[in-house]
């Protein structure tokens, strides 16, 4: 293998335990901020896998927290997942994925480095008033819309698809 | 899609495609044409999130589409940057030789 394989299968492995690790943590029984820091990382390393086949460089990846809108605004005009993924148009899948990028953008910015000082599920911040939260006292009503919204069960099930058929996909 | 049995027409092709899709993307950088084995793509979007960077995705060859694809979303400032050496294209990339498309160059 070469070392750019070497990458891709290091960041898919990765994110495939990371997910893993996301199913794990029920929402009975787990605070938010935990659940959204694990999908954080699994997006963040899927959209890497498929960066690092593609010549980015390591420096960019590994330096870069913001790939994951940018792997889903490319993939929409993809017409071998539009196949895939049993899409009958084009502009389906494109209507589709746009659908699904405001969400994207909110799971992306959940990474300390691009949440500005605000809510992440990491580490606490000030709010405007102030005060000090801690990530476990956030509600982060993100968590609710992926989960109950047409949009976020969309998305959650195609990150579980793109995890699981990386390599007939993206390889 | 037709036509795909040499890289030009493939990326012309594809390019075309992408215009048609994607209201919002202004011109289309086809880096290395010569190069046959792959097409590699800089999308000039101004809803692109600007990162500083160029992303490139892989994509695989699959049967109708014989060439593998390597495509980066990019902002209009991003490719002035990118020509001024300000941005470093991905590993084996160079701004040396490429075809630019634009909307009103491809056939709609």
């Amino acid at each position: 293998m070469t070392a750019g394989q070497n990458w891709q299968a290091a960041f898919l492995r990765q994110a495939r335990s990371d997910w893993e690790a996301y199913q794990k943590t029920t929402e009975l029984e787990w605070p938010n901020c935990q659940r959204l820091h694990y999908l954080q990382m699994v997006t963040e390393k899927l959209s890497k896998a498929f960066l690092v086949a593609g010549d980015t460089k390591l420096e960019n990846l590994t330096g870069s927290h913001a790939a994951f809108v940018k792997f889903i605004r490319i993939l929409s005009g993809n017409r071998n997942l539009q196949r895939a993924l049993s899409m009958k148009k084009p502009s389906q899948q494109k209507a589709k994925f746009k659908a699904l990028l405001q969400l994207a953008r909110e799971i992306e910015l959940l990474a300390p480095a691009l949440a500005q000082g605000g809510p992440n599920p990491e580490y606490p911040w000030e709010d405007p008033s102030g005060n000090i939260l801690a990530p476990a006292d956030h509600s982060f009503p993100l968590m609710q819309r992926l989960q109950k919204t047409p949009q976020g069960i969309q998305l959650l099930k195609y990150i579980e698809i793109f995890l699981k058929r990386f390599e007939e996909l993206f390889m | 899609m037709s036509q795909n049995h040499n890289p030009a027409g493939a990326a012309e092709n594809l390019i075309q495609e992408h215009f048609e899709l994607e209201p919002s993307l202004e011109r289309v950088i086809w880096i290395n044409p010569n190069k046959t084995t792959e097409i590699r793509l800089l999308e000039i979007n101004p809803e692109s999130p600007p990162t500083g960077s160029v992303l490139s995705f892989y994509f695989p060859p699959y049967e109708e589409f014989p060439y593998a694809m390597k495509i980066a979303e990019i902002t209009p400032e991003e490719w002035e940057k990118i020509l001024r050496h300000e941005i470093p294209l991905p590993n084996g990339w160079t701004v040396d030789n490429y075809k630019a498309y634009s909307r009103e160059t491809v056939t709609i």
